[in-house]
């Protein structure tokens, strides 16, 4: 921890950059002005499986402004290497126009080129493309699955069949979609072998490392420029096929080309979270221990490429139990590939896990705060280690009583109000907490102000404000003196921002670096005889406000501004690293949450409405109290969408997604979002990392549709295990 | 978008002119914009009528109200004259579309808004009411949010309006100016149901213009009410919905109107459940009785079939909340 007083951290600030946002400042990818940019439209494909047989462009080209048509009949050979340090999958990523194949619905064919906007969609119109069609493969219930991935410990089966009490379920999850507000966008120019990209990305650095492969040219050629994101949940951590068509485009144009995915094209164009069908079957004895868990879980992924994400570990290590048995599959389907959205595997595991615990609870007559707390392990089953913290019991306790728990009646179906059925439901969340080696760029300036800069982004958590307040008190200087630049592979790398590892991570780099310049002037004051802190111990030397002094003797002291320019010094400079311990964990690391919900359901009319969820958080330190609600509350919004109206719909016949827009796709709007509530257990987690953080921004999504499901149970005594949660199957 | 012209009119006379020629009716734009952006929609000229006026809302002679053709759905909403005698079409405003909207959206483009078949608005699938003869791939589909009441073979889109559901159970005219003048059609039969024309929605002549929507003089005061059904609980759409209004003397139901959302090709009047219901005491048995007679003649889909139940279930749910009794 920092020997620094903390007067930022902890402060429920407003975002630094939100007066930026507001104002319409703030500038996403799309809206850099770039001179003599041209635009460009992707054509996609119409048919889900097949072969390209023609592209007619003669009516497009003849359009006043359109200036070319790019497909698989003209585009460019492209390199195509492979990348180590992406979140490219497992098998070979789709090639954009390098071959006549369509793998799925919505494929980009081609890409028309126009002076304006409006002339190349109009121009992407026009394009006529001819297919050899085969109907595609679609459904995650019909198609075989890739050889499982596998964990045991124990012998599950055994330990089932001699089972007290045995529960056999399956659960399904539809397929969802990130669905930010902002869509994706990219903007490329090439000066000479040079390539700059200003994108929508969760990772400039990850977008810079796949342009270089897919073009074959040096890492350091491509700079990738994000300074904002309007959101993202995970759609931002791919260099998406769009990406490499902008800048395949802008070399063929031979002018910088702006290309921005419509809404329709991002639910084919992006990735999604999977349709998942989860099998579980849960022993027990009679007073509620768990004795066994078997999980078999299926998942859609692309034929060409085999997405996995983490949705085993929570079913490992959530609960006590000595046998464990899983299985997941990945189906190949003709469908573009997934990927992470907020939560990945876990909040799928999540769900999976708590309602099954909620079936266990009701079948046996226990409370399901109380089942939990039965089950409960002293340390990491996955893997012997202990906790380096583990609050769920306190998450348990606050929120039961937060929650006014205790004042329901355990009985299904008991609770009326008027026509609507009341029901409470609760579930356990679970993340692992991780961190990646990150660097930041620390600036003391003679003028006493700081600049602090790193490649990371802010998809909406707050990384601007969260990060300006560890400098601010790490260099002891007021929070308006102190300003934090990111987005741009120029600065000093960090590690995708997503996982809930970018304060942990970026965060210990910047208070490193902080620290460093703040004891370089120390150093710097202390051994200056014309300083009145020369001579001082620098261990007892504090800053506050700019103005370094002895931290018994506030009066004893002098400013930055005076050490620096008595010292002709223009700035104090360092870059401060921050790297996760080397070798094997000695700690089972995680973030925690219960998650407590309330519903209304009109069984008559099918109708489940959200009165009130409270979240309760053993995420270790909050570094901005305000944004972590913004995050809490975003992500239980995000949890009604998962249990209650999200899910992307494909036809079959053509594996085209039919409710490829927001009208369709129903996400929640505010009259579907109650009284929402997030608490946060005081402390920190000192193994983690430098500043105490677990991470929260993926958490705080994890368990709140299994305890939205479990409401509407109790609510109902009907047990739907299948999401969304629609009128049809509550009628 | 294809190219087009736009031409902004003054009076009804160069309306009709530019519509003679061709040209497309464009007042809020709210949904005709969104389909040229999509390609559904590929007008050659645009003809903006939003300067006509035509937004009066007005007591008729009879005692009938008139409301203009540009009235927004806004302050059609809040116009104290609805408000007080026509709740039905107050609230099937404020339960359609959002804040922003209805700011922009007219009365006349309400009516004459498009279906929500997501087939219908993607331009690569088959779909017989924008490109006849393609054939119709809602039928075998994905239809959870498509009609039951009044499909063809050719078309099971539903009439996505709200405020047209309360029009058809208040027996409104819609008053129309052609080349030919002006004449008056009912609603009900002002929106077509698809046949094997299904591209033809209303009965318009060419060239002709919605004035008005007239709700015919009603001397027995109304108790009315719009019950809509949907996943969220705003902003979307009505899997199922109900506009009742009653008159009750003595205990008794005098006057019965009754129409459904969400559940046909075009807002359905229910006669059926109107003659069970007047002559009768209310009853929780009576909106029983009634409302099992709203999905008469239903054709169900693969994927809508809950809506033959729910419709029956929204009717009985509204009859109850305006004539009492539980």
């Amino acid at each position: 921890m920092s020997p620094q007083p903390q007067s930022a951290v902890g402060a429920p600030l407003s975002r630094v950059d939100g007066r930026l946002k507001v104002t319409g400042k703030a500038k996403y990818a799309a809206e850099h002005h770039v001179d003599t940019v041209v635009h460009a439209v992707v054509v996609d494909s119409s048919v889900g499986r097949g072969r390209i047989t023609g592209v007619d462009t003669r009516a497009a080209l003849a359009q006043p402004g359109v200036l070319k048509v790019i497909s698989h009949l003209n585009a460019p050979k492209l390199a195509y290497r492979e990348n180590g340090s992406s979140n490219n999958p497992p098998g070979e990523r789709l090639h954009v126009f390098q071959d006549d194949k369509v793998h799925f619905h919505g494929q980009p064919v081609a890409v028309v080129l126009a002076t304006t906007l409006e002339a190349a969609q109009h121009g992407a119109s026009l394009v006529q493309v001819r297919y050899d069609a085969e109907r595609p493969s679609t459904d995650l219930a019909r198609a075989p699955a890739h050889d499982p991935v596998t964990y045991a410990r124990g012998d599950a089966d055994k330990a089932m069949r001699s089972a007290a009490v045995r529960l056999e379920m399956t659960y399904r999850t539809a397929r969802t979609h990130q669905n930010a507000m902002e869509p994706h966008a990219t903007i490329a120019r090439w000066d000479g072998n040079r390539l700059t990209v200003w994108d929508k990305t969760q990772w400039v650095g990850g977008t810079q490392t796949e342009l270089a492969a897919v073009f074959g040219i040096p890492r350091d050629a491509v700079r990738v420029i994000s300074p904002f994101v309007g959101g993202a949940f995970g759609s931002g951590l791919r260099a998406w096929p769009h990406v490499t068509i902008a800048a395949l485009a802008a070399r063929v144009a031979g002018r910088p080309v702006k290309l921005a995915l419509t809404r329709r094209q991002m639910y084919f164009g992006t990735g999604y979270r999977p349709a998942y069908e989860c099998g579980v079957r849960l022993g027990s004895d009679r007073r509620g221990r768990l004795t066994a868990m078997v999980h078999d879980i299926k998942a859609e992924t692309s034929t060409y490429e085999d997405f996995q994400e983490d949705v085993l570990a929570a079913g490992q290590m959530l609960y006590s139990m000595p046998n464990v048995r899983q299985a997941y599959r990945r189906v190949p389907l003709d469908v573009n590939t997934p990927l992470y959205m907020r939560g990945p595997g876990f909040a799928t595991a999540a769900h999976v896990i708590e309602s099954a615990m909620d079936e266990l609870a009701h079948h046996l007559g226990i409370d399901p705060v109380e089942l939990r707390r039965r089950n409960e392990p002293a340390a990491d089953e996955s893997t012997g280690l202990p906790f380096s913290t583990r609050r769920l019991r306190e998450c348990y306790t606050t929120g039961a009583r937060e929650f006014g728990w205790q004042r329901r009646n355990p009985e299904p179906r008991s609770t009326r109000d008027g026509d609507w059925l009341i029901g409470t439901g609760m579930a356990a969340g679970v993340y692992e907490t991780v961190r990646k080696a990150a660097k930041a760029r620390v600036r003391l300036d003679a003028d006493g102000t700081a600049l602090v800069e790193a490649a990371t982004s802010d998809m909406g958590p707050g990384t601007y404000t969260s990060m300006t307040q560890v400098a601010a008190d790490a260099l002891g200087l007021a929070l308006r003196n102190v300003t934090f630049r990111l987005g741009d592979t120029l600065m000093p790398p960090t590690p995708p921002h997503s996982g809930s590892m970018t304060m942990a991570s970026v965060g210990s780099a910047v208070q490193a670096g902080s620290d460093t310049v703040r004891r370089q002037a120390i150093k710097l004051a202390v051994e200056d005889v014309r300083s009145p802190l020369h001579g001082a111990n620098p261990g007892d030397v504090v800053v506050r406000g700019g103005r370094l002094h002895l931290k018994d003797n506030p009066a004893r002291g002098e400013t930055y501004q005076r050490l620096l320019s008595r010292n002709e010094r223009t700035h104090l400079e360092t870059v401060g690293s921050f790297e996760p311990p080397s070798g094997p964990e000695r700690f089972s690391l995680y973030a925690y949450g219960a998650t407590f919900a309330e519903v209304a359901v009109d069984a008559r009319l099918g109708l489940v409405r959200v009165r009130r969820v409270l979240g309760v958080y053993d995420a270790g330190r909050i570094i901005s109290p305000k944004l972590a609600d913004s995050q809490a509350l975003g992500g239980i919004v995000g949890g009604i969408g998962t249990a209650l109206l999200e899910h992307t719909v494909t036809d079959h016949r053509d594996g085209r997604i039919v409710n490829a827009n927001l009208a369709d796709y129903l996400v929640p709007v505010n009259a579907d979002v109650p009284d929402l509530r997030a608490i946060y257990l005081e402390g920190e987690d000192r193994e983690a990392d430098p500043i105490g953080v677990k991470g929260l921004g993926e958490l705080v999504h994890i368990g709140v549709a299994p305890a939205l499901t479990n409401a509407v149970f109790h609510a109902t005594g009907r047990r739907i295990r299948e999401l969304p949660i629609t009128a049809e199957v509550l009628l | 978008m294809y190219p087009f012209s736009f031409t902004k009119v003054s009076d009804t006379r160069e309306a009709l002119q530019a519509g003679r020629r061709g040209g497309r009716y464009v007042a809020g734009g709210t949904t005709l914009v969104d389909l040229m952006r999509e390609t559904v929609e590929r007008p050659h000229a645009l003809v903006d009528i939003s300067a006509l006026p035509l937004r009066e809302i007005t007591v008729t002679e009879r005692g009938g109200l008139r409301i203009g053709a540009l009235a927004r759905m806004a302050e059609t909403a809040t116009h104290p004259v609805v408000r007080r005698s026509y709740p039905v079409i107050s609230e099937a405003l404020q339960l359609g579309a959002s804040a922003q909207l209805r700011n922009m959206a007219t009365i006349g483009g309400n009516i004459m808004q498009r279906t929500r078949c997501t087939y219908f608005r993607d331009v690569t699938a088959a779909c017989n009411k924008r490109e006849p003869g393609s054939g119709c791939a809602a039928l075998h589909g994905f239809n959870r949010s498509h009609a039951i009441l009044g499909t063809s073979d050719h078309c099971v889109a539903t009439h996505p309006s709200d405020v047209a559901v309360a029009f058809a159970a208040l027996e409104a005219v819609v008053h129309l100016l052609g080349p030919d003048g002006e004449r008056g059609v009912p609603i009900v039969e002002f929106l077509l149901r698809p046949g094997d024309t299904p591209q033809r929605e209303q009965a318009l002549r060419p060239g002709e213009l919605i004035t008005a929507v007239e709700i015919p003089a009603h001397p027995r005061p109304l108790k009315s009410g719009y019950l809509k059904v949907r996943d969220r609980q705003s902003y979307e759409f009505a899997l199922a919905s109900a506009a009742i209004a009653l008159h009750l003397r003595g205990g008794v139901i005098r006057e019965a109107k009754v129409a459904a959302g969400g559940v046909g090709t075009v807002p359905w009047k229910l006669p059926a459940v109107e003659q069970r219901l007047i002559g009768e005491r209310p009853s929780a048995a009576l909106w029983a009785d009634a409302a099992a007679r709203a999905a008469d003649g239903a054709r169900p889909l693969a994927h809508n079939r809950f809506k033959v139940e729910l419709l029956g279930r929204t009717v009985e749910r509204q009859l109850r909340t305006l004539g009492g009794t539980r």
